[in-house]
């Protein structure tokens, strides 16, 4: 199979926290830049996920 | 502050050379491979997704809904961090099967040209509104520039002119960019390398506007943060949540883009040449747009703050005019500018190879006479980029500036998802079939037009359209949200309905099983109707034309690394599938499915139901480092049997039922010296001799086993067991053939049958010295008398005398000589009818020469007349050794006696003594090499066990028999049977 396990447990996990989530994004008025922060731990996540695969897989 | 048309004209112009000669100096290797060929560049590539939308279409978006604009690029964000789920299958795909575009794929899955046809026209209609959108985005950035400070009202005149001057630069850029390449198959660096360079510039101009926001405007972050909290109206967008039916529909329709959009596949799929690069993308393309998203919502304060009458989709030009600036402008323009052009040169390019394998090749054959059908591709190309660009400053025009960018790219991303279902179920639902594809199509576009593309259009009827819709779902962006969810779900339910409940033809099953991830793909063994790589190109012509024939069958050849004398079904298969793949780059794959079935079809009748194990299992080893759990578990458990196979000290090989070799193992390439890659996939018959001989007359003979077969390699014998089963269950008629090397035992047996002649000799030595001492004595005294002798009758009769003791003296010799040489060195054993009784005769003789042992009688009672079938020098050898033993057993009187009987095709020879017998319990151990009864240093141990191996050879038998008496001399009786022959008898040896 293709589909990572880690990759289905992420998901699994930010939809159950997700509300929770938006809620701590909008909550302030001056840290506008918060969701890119969410955006950036996504990216250094799928990063950390990605790293040791080597070889074209095709 | 503004510019001249002019200007702005020319500096388009100097832009688009700019990327020109990026593209040029890229595609002649000027710029370095680690540069063009780096993942970072694949990846910035990527980035002609960010269209005129991400440069000003957001901006509007953030200024209106907030946190919201984020999810255009979030949905694409998603796609790529969750790019195993679809990116990879799809990667796959088009790879292995050199699919070029999203209608290639459904047409590969889904068998039919006309899947491609409507996939094609589709697609072609719904990217009018994106293609109108950059149109639009660039000619109302120049229509600024050049002085205006507002935008024309609707229907008072938009800058059409403009619009048409941009449109007829970049068809002709786009003409070059796009058609640089012969074929759309080949990996296109120069587009991959502008590309990537108008990222660069996209990116960094928006981060420069996102520095003049901050810190030109603002003053810094801590102003601006100041600025937001007693700007309340500027900050309730932000606070409120990013969810509603609008809100997923956003989502979903981004993230479909992602993949569906023609520009992105193109980008994502045809211009990728290593998985590892996609990898890279899927954290490295959010990174981009996470820096791409980063200056909307400070340049939207800015442009709040300083406040201007232009839309806010065009606030960082509004910024440049506001502050003075030419930079500024500048760069805003240049956003604009490249993120406009790379959308429209990459989607236009992908949209016209579409077009032509879909379209035009379908209904227009190309003209073989007219000159390569690679030229003639690349001018129909041309000419469907031109068409299509005009085709959307048409729609531009027709738009009326009634629409804003947003709306544009709702409607036009909104289309597009409509074939997110045909994608999925591509490599996850393999009951898919064409007929649910196309009614689940029909159903979600015909939504899609009625209720998003007439009204932004402004229908020949809006008000009734737009009551009609306010009345089922609302209004304004409640509308979209509501049409686009109803278009899909009404998409999908057709597609599940009816391909559950309609016939999936057997062709559309083959390919569903290809595109399907869960299962690897089961190639089956069909046979071809040509039987070299010759024939391809000559079988190709009449469809191609000769010369391109001939290329192609050429790439496909070097491609796999064959040569043009190859000639194994399997790799002829194997050619089959990848000249398909290539003319499915160059002309689809509904054309080239047709070009291949018609020109290499296989044998009529073979039904293909036999699986091609040797591809299956290089596929399984392909795709292991995909498996993971149980899967895992059975691939480890596969390689362990392989091994085991592999490693194996007898040879095995599989042949199949129609006599292709299938399994060849390390001990069979040892054994027979023809490797394995030489010999996988070949017919039997065609494997180098004398393997082919050997291995197919053992098939084909009714016998499980043949032992001590000779074969002659290089001049030399060798001697192989060979032993065979069929596999009924699982092999479809499969035969496994082990193949055991038996060449050292068989000359370890000759050697020892030599050394226990020569042991024999040395023994007899002392009786031979006797034997030839005696006459040559009386040679000498007759020698020395004749030296006195003058009477000529005693003379001669000395002379005589002399010649009887000479002949005696040679006949002991040419039995010694011809003992000793006994079958040495060729170790073959050539029957030939005997005559039993001199053979016994010889054998005695040869005892009697040993003075040291016990003087028994022999008794030879055999038929002077009986002939045996053997090879008398090895009959010789058994004699010797047989009534040596029993002389042996015998005390001074003993007695051996030789006796015969004939049957009508066999003889017994029993040979009896009156000697001490064999114990019961040593009866059965006497046969076995290195056992013996004597006393150390008077027998070997072999003596016995090489008249069992030497009978055995000769087709004999030998039983023993003791005792045959009453005590004290019970005696033994050893039996030999032979099969009996006559000098008129044919035989086979």
């Amino acid at each position: 199979m293709y589909i990572n396990r880690a990759l289905l447990l992420a998901i699994g996990v930010v939809l159950i926290f997700l509300p929770a989530i938006e809620s701590w994004m909008i909550s302030s008025e001056t840290h506008w830049y918060r969701p890119y922060q969410l955006w950036l731990l996504a990216v250094v996540a799928t990063w950390w996920n990605q790293r040791s695969r080597y070889t074209d897989e095709l | 502050m503004s510019f001249s048309l002019t200007q702005i004209l020319l500096f388009i112009i100097a832009y688009l050379s700019v990327l020109f000669a990026v593209a040029h100096l890229a595609d002649r290797g000027i710029i370095p491979r680690r540069i063009t060929q780096h993942p970072a560049t694949y990846v910035l590539s990527l980035g002609v997704f960010a269209g005129a939308m991400a440069s000003n279409g957001v901006i509007g978006m953030a200024y209106q809904q907030g946190y919201t604009f984020l999810l255009y690029y979030i949905g694409v964000v998603l796609m790529f961090i969750l790019g195993t789920i679809l990116l990879m299958p799809l990667l796959r795909l088009t790879r292995v099967y050199q699919l070029t575009s999203m209608a290639d794929v459904l047409t590969f899955r889904f068998r039919s040209p006309l899947v491609g046809t409507c996939v094609t026209v589709a697609m072609c209609i719904t990217l009018l509104p994106l293609l109108a959108l950059q149109i639009q985005a660039v000619a109302d950035a120049i229509h600024i520039l050049s002085g205006e400070a507002t935008l024309p009202s609707e229907g008072s005149g938009r800058p059409n002119r403009l619009a048409l001057l941009f449109c007829l630069i970049i068809i002709a850029f786009s003409m070059l960019f796009g058609t640089r390449r012969e074929s759309s198959q080949q990996r296109n660096t120069g587009l991959v390398t502008a590309i990537a360079f108008e990222s660069l510039v996209k990116l960094s101009a928006m981060l420069a506007l996102f520095g003049v926001a901050v810190f030109q405007v603002f003053g810094g972050f801590e102003s601006m943060d100041a600025w937001l909290l007693n700007e309340p109206r500027v900050h309730a967008p932000l606070e409120e949540p990013i969810h509603g039916d609008s809100s997923r529909a956003l989502l979903l329709v981004f993230f479909a883009g992602a993949v569906c959009m023609p520009h992105i596949f193109h980008m994502t799929f045809a211009e990728n040449h290593d998985s590892r690069d996609l990898r890279t993308a899927s954290w490295a393309l959010p990174l981009y747009l996470l820096l791409l998203a980063l200056p909307v919502l400070p340049i939207v304060w800015a442009g709040i703050k300083l406040g201007h009458n232009l839309p806010m989709d065009y606030t960082g030009l509004a910024l440049g005019l506001s502050l003075h600036s030419t930079a500024v402008s500048g760069a805003a323009f240049v956003a604009g500018l490249s993120a406009a052009s790379a959308a429209i040169i990459v989607i236009t390019l992908a949209l016209a190879n579409m077009c032509v394998n879909h379209l035009v090749l379908p209904l227009r054959p190309l003209q073989l006479d007219g000159g390569s059908i690679y030229t003639q591709l690349r001018w129909i190309r041309r000419g469907l980029i031109a068409i299509l660009i005009l085709a959307a400053y048409g729609f531009f025009i027709a738009l009326d500036g009634r629409q804003g960018l947003t709306q544009l790219a709702l409607v036009a991303f909104t289309g597009v998802l409509q074939f997110l279902p045909g994608v999925v179920a591509t490599p996850y639902w393999p009951s898919a079939n064409r007929i649910g594809l196309l009614a689940g199509l029909a159903g979600g576009l015909s939504i899609w037009f009625f209720s998003l593309l007439l009204p932004l259009l402004g229908s020949p009827h809006p008000e009734v359209l737009s009551s009609l819709y306010r009345s089922l779902w609302g209004t304004g962006e409640i509308l979209w949200g509501s049409a686009t969810l109803v278009s899909l779900g009404l998409n999908t339910a057709l597609f599940s309905l009816i391909s559950l409940t309609a016939r999936t033809s057997e062709e559309e099953r083959v390919a569903a099983e290809v595109c399907s991830m869960d299962d690897i793909a089961r190639p089956t063994r069909r046979t071809l109707t040509v039987y070299s790589a010759h024939d391809f190109a000559t079988r190709l012509a009449p469809a191609l034309g000769e010369a391109t024939a001939e290329e192609e069958v050429s790439r496909a050849l070097a491609q796999l690394q064959f040569s043009r004398e190859e000639n194994r079904p399997y790799a002829l298969r194997r050619l089959r599938a990848r000249i398909e793949a290539n003319l499915s780059g160059q002309l689809g794959p509904a054309v080239a499915y047709d070009i291949v079935e018609g020109c290499i079809p296989f044998m009529p009748g073979d039904s293909g139901r036999t699986e091609d194990i040797y591809l299956i299992e290089r596929n399984i080893d392909r795709a292991q480092p995909h498996f993971t759990g149980l899967a895992a578990d059975l691939d480890n458990l596969r390689r362990h049997h392989r091994e085991t196979l592999d490693k194996l000290p007898i040879g095995a090989c599989t042949i199949g039922a129609d006599g292709e070799v299938l399994m060849w193992n390390l001990s069979m390439e040892q054994i027979t010296g023809v490797a394995r890659n030489d010999v996988l996939g070949s017919l039997l018959d065609t494997i180098p001799a004398p393997w082919n001989q050997t291995l197919r007359a053992f098939l084909d003979s009714s016998e499980e086993s043949s032992l001590k077969t000779e074969v002659v390699m290089d001049a030399t014998s060798r001697w192989i067991n060979l032993h065979k089963t069929l596999m009924q269950e699982t092999g479809n008629g499969d035969s496994v053939i082990l193949v055991e090397d038996v060449t050292d035992l068989e000359m370890l047996e000759e050697e020892l049958l030599h050394n226990e002649r020569l042991a024999s000799i040395g023994r007899l030595a002392a009786g031979v010295a006797h034997e030839i001492g005696n006459p040559v004595t009386g040679i000498a005294c007759l020698a020395q008398n004749l030296e006195y002798e003058e009477d000529e009758s005693e003379i001669r009769h000395m002379a005589q005398d002399i010649l009887k003791q000479t002949g005696r003296v040679t006949r002991i010799v040419e039995s010694l000589m011809n003992f000793s040489h006994t079958g040495s060195g060729s170790g073959e054993t050539e029957l030939a009818p005997a005559n039993l009784a001199d053979c016994v005769d010889e054998a005695i003789h040869l005892l009697t020469l040993d003075r040291g042992a016990r003087p028994v009688k022999f008794s030879n009672l055999c038929d002077r007349e009986l002939l045996v079938l053997a090879d008398s020098q090895r009959l010789l050898q058994v004699f010797v050794n047989l009534l040596g033993n029993a002389r042996d057993a015998c005390d001074e009187y003993g007695e051996v006696k030789i006796t015969a009987q004939a049957s009508e095709d066999e003889v017994r020879v029993d040979i009896e003594d009156n000697g001490c017998g064999i114990p019961l319990q040593e009866q059965s151990r006497v046969f076995e090499p290195f056992y013996t009864t004597k006393d150390p240093g008077e027998g070997t141990g072999l003596g016995l066990a090489l008249v069992f191996s030497i009978m055995d050879d000769m087709n004999g038998r030998v039983q023993l028999v003791s005792p045959i008496a009453e005590a004290p001399n019970p005696g033994t009786r050893v039996t030999l049977q032979m099969p009996r022959t006559s000098y008129g008898n044919t035989f086979q040896v």
